[in-house]
């Protein structure tokens, strides 16, 4: 149903035309999302705070992404314009080839529970289901079964994760990577579009934190899966085939593959040219 | 330091500017107007006692006058006896949420030195004071519809014996403000337990997800319920036993009915859980049927006090329906087929009277079902938000909390039928069972129970619009929780 939202219908024009005047589609650009010209503000009038400032920045299939930037840089605000958490205040966005921006919330609510994954900081899991209740809870919404393909990569999926021994287990009965790694495979369960991961190794120690970060990259590699991951710790960002900087609500870089020490320092640089700003 | 801790007054930050500014938490309302439904409840039904009992004196021509009196008070006292008893549960329940709700408060103001024992105190004093704002408040209005309705009964049917309604002011009508006031105050004491177990370190630990809560263990009070039922069960039997030879077995019967339901109630967490979890079962394998399945277990106790109160109002209703009906059929049958009118309108009358009075505990219990669906859909924000997060419209979260309350009191309803049942045949058969019966005319006989239809169709009817009333707030709440509410802290 989404694939008949098509673009195009809009008039105005944007930066991304070819020559033939009809708008290049999401896939045309190899892209699993993109957001062009996107703006949100909270507040009104002069509290007025603007937390992305006209960003255009498209996710490439199949890749790793890490959105970086530090605290109140926009990257959370982004991810959820982009997820269809949360409408923007002015700008249009795309999952797959389907604009989400101007969607309904029932609209939004169905791309959200079979084109998008969600692996949060913490609280990803319904306390009340156990392990597979909570992997299977986006077909269970859909009111329907996974189908025998789907129930293969669910395997798959458990097993890879080392989840056999607790799918009866409920959320409290599990550690915290246990968790996450719950809440990845309900992510991959339904082979999203895409999947966004929102400081995934936030809450956790640092052994079940690399674990978490070498799945996610091994599903992006071996499966091609697209994924974004918003974080502020370096380390987790090494983990990505590509790194997207944000500052004061603007992308301010575009890097691929980095090693930890890179990714610190440039943003220790940045971190030093802002505060010589300030000082100036 | 610590003794000085525990000594200073207790600590109410937000009390210094605005001294009564915790009333307006989530479920003070409620607990105001469940103290003031009971109250008014009192009063009301003294004073008609009291204005009948006036009539009756002044009347020559009735002679057993004492004795309708005497009946009159004791149904009096039971049923603000059971009103009250269903208030002070909604109460302690209110004031469970409200304590889980504070978690956080408590903490903080145990980690800055005040002792456990002070915060709980102080949780209770509140419930005294929303215990005396609603009695005061019931009182009032009581009073108001009393005298106003006995000067409408006295203008209708122009009594000229009674000159002055106000005699009906007794200071007997105090009683139960106090009492209310008073059962009020014990129900917030009795469900502000938790404020024990908070631990200072809570105020620190980032959030903590909600686990279910286990029932607590608490022995001592499940043996009581058991060694009551026994006793009640047991005197049930010998009332009916008795009644075979006399119908003052009743009496004997009357007693073990207090004793068996004072068992059930007590024993709530031991006798609903397995009743939720089959009528659970019951709405299908969908996933907000089991998420709604499953909300209602996840916190046993609160759940099992609810349903009992609920279970309270239809037991005692089809309790007097299906003892009256039962009664009519066998009076039917020896009159030979055919019920004297004026008999049967005299019953069906004060089966309908007796159905709106145990009405009133029923939607105490009903306001204490909104307050319960209320406080945990506030509980759940961020669960509500992942699941909307996850792919859950809104239409299936309105669905959900519907069946949320619709376990409840689906649960409450099934039990109350059959114990309703049961007991208005116990008490039928306790009375009438030494009554030669027709065709033989011989005694002991056994009395079929006989189940009214209508009576039935209405409590089923009144459950389901409680069901849909009790929804509506929570509903509201639930589906305007975003879906980014999943990230909040």
């Amino acid at each position: 149903m989404y694939a008949n939202a098509s673009l195009g219908r809009r008039g105005a024009p944007g930066p991304i035309r070819s020559v033939e005047g009809m708008e290049i589609t999401s896939t045309d650009l190899g892209l699993a999302a993109r957001v062009q010209q996107l703006t949100k503000s909270y507040g009104g009038g002069e509290n007025a705070v603007r937390a992305l400032d006209g960003v255009s920045v498209g996710i490439r299939r199949g890749q790793f992404t890490a959105i970086m930037g530090p605290s109140g840089s926009g990257k959370s605000t982004l991810m959820h314009v982009m997820a269809g958490l949360d409408a923007p205040t002015s700008g249009r966005a795309w999952i797959g080839d389907t604009e989400i921006s101007g969607l309904g919330d029932l609209e939004l609510t169905l791309l959200r529970r079979r084109r998008v994954g969600f692996v949060f900081q913490a609280f990803n899991l319904v306390p009340t289901l156990d392990a597979i209740g909570n992997i299977l809870l986006p077909f269970d919404l859909d009111g329907r079964r996974p189908s025998a393909i789907e129930r293969a990569r669910i395997d798959g999926l458990v097993e890879t994760l080392g989840l056999t021994a607790r799918l009866t287990h409920r959320p409290h009965q599990l550690s915290g990577g246990q968790q996450q790694r719950v809440a990845i495979a309900r992510a991959l369960a339904t082979a999203p579009d895409l999947v966004f991961a929102d400081e995934p190794t936030g809450n956790l120690d640092s052994r079940s934190g690399r674990e978490v970060l070498g799945l996610l990259a091994a599903a992006s590699r071996d499966h091609g899966q697209s994924i974004a991951m918003v974080t502020h710790d370096p380390l987790a960002a090494s983990h990505a085939d590509r790194v997207l900087f944000l500052g004061d609500g603007r992308i301010v870089a575009d890097k691929p593959r980095q090693s930890a020490e890179q990714i610190a320092a440039y943003m220790l640089e940045t971190e030093s040219a802002l505060s010589s700003e300030v000082t100036a | 330091m610590t003794a000085v801790a525990v000594d200073a007054p207790v600590l109410r930050p937000a009390a210094s500017a605005r001294p009564l500014a915790w009333l307006r938490e989530r479920g003070m309302g409620a607990s105001v107007l469940v103290a003031a439904l009971s109250s008014a409840f009192a009063v009301v039904l003294m004073s008609t006692t009291a204005f009948i009992s006036l009539l009756l004196r002044s009347d020559p021509f009735i002679g057993e006058s004492e004795t309708l009196v005497f009946i009159l008070g004791f149904l009096t006292v039971l049923l603000v006896g059971v009103a009250v008893y269903v208030a002070a549960i909604v109460t302690a329940n209110t004031f469970a949420t409200v304590v889980a709700g504070r978690t956080r408060q408590i903490a903080l103001l145990r980690l800055i030195g005040a002792s456990a024992k002070a915060q709980r105190a102080e949780v209770a004093r509140q419930g005294l004071i929303v215990g005396a704002i609603g009695a005061a408040l019931g009182f009032v209005i009581g009073t108001g519809l009393s005298l106003g309705g006995a000067l409408l009964a006295v203008q209708m049917m122009d009594l000229v014996l009674i000159d002055d309604v106000t005699t009906l002011l007794q200071p007997l009508l105090a009683l139960p403000v106090v009492v209310v006031a008073l059962t009020t105050w014990g129900a917030a004491w009795a469900g502000s337990r938790r404020v024990l177990t908070v631990t200072p370190l809570q105020a620190l630990g980032g959030s903590v997800e909600p686990t279910r809560e286990t029932v607590a263990r608490r022995s001592g009070r499940n043996i009581t319920a058991l060694v009551l039922f026994v006793i009640g069960g047991g005197m049930l039997a010998l009332g009916i036993a008795v009644g075979l030879v006399t119908p003052l077995g009743v009496a004997i019967s009357f007693l073990g009915g207090i004793f068996s339901f004072t068992a059930l109630a007590l024993g709530a967490t031991l006798v609903m859980p397995p009743v939720l979890r089959l009528v659970g079962r019951l709405f299908g394998r969908s996933a907000t049927a089991r998420l709604a399945a499953e909300n209602a277990l996840r916190y046993p106790e609160r759940s099992s006090r609810m349903a009992i109160g609920v279970v309270m109002g239809v037991t005692l209703v089809t309790m007097f329906a299906v003892a009256l009906e039962t009664v009519k059929a066998v009076l039917t049958a020896s009159s030979g087929g055919e019920l004297d009118p004026g008999m049967a309108t005299l019953i069906d009358s004060f089966s309908a009277i007796m159905m709106t009075l145990v009405a009133v505990s029923a939607v105490i219990a009903g306001v204490g079902l909104v307050n319960l669906l209320t406080i945990g859909v506030v509980q759940r924000r961020r669960e509500l938000g992942l699941l909307r997060a996850l792919g859950m419209s809104n239409a299936q979260v309105r669905r959900m909390v519907l069946l949320e309350a619709a376990h409840v009191t689906i649960a409450a309803l099934a039990t109350g039928l059959v114990l309703g049942i049961a007991y208005g045949w116990a008490g039928a058969q306790s009375v009438l069972g030494s009554v030669r019966f027709p065709p033989a005319w011989l005694s002991p006989t056994f009395v079929p129970p006989a189940v009214p239809l209508w009576p039935v169709v209405a409590v089923v009817v009144a459950t389901a619009v409680l069901t849909l009333v009790a929804a509506v707030v929570p509903t509201r709440l639930a589906t305007r929780v975003a879906p980014v509410a999943v990230l909040a802290e």
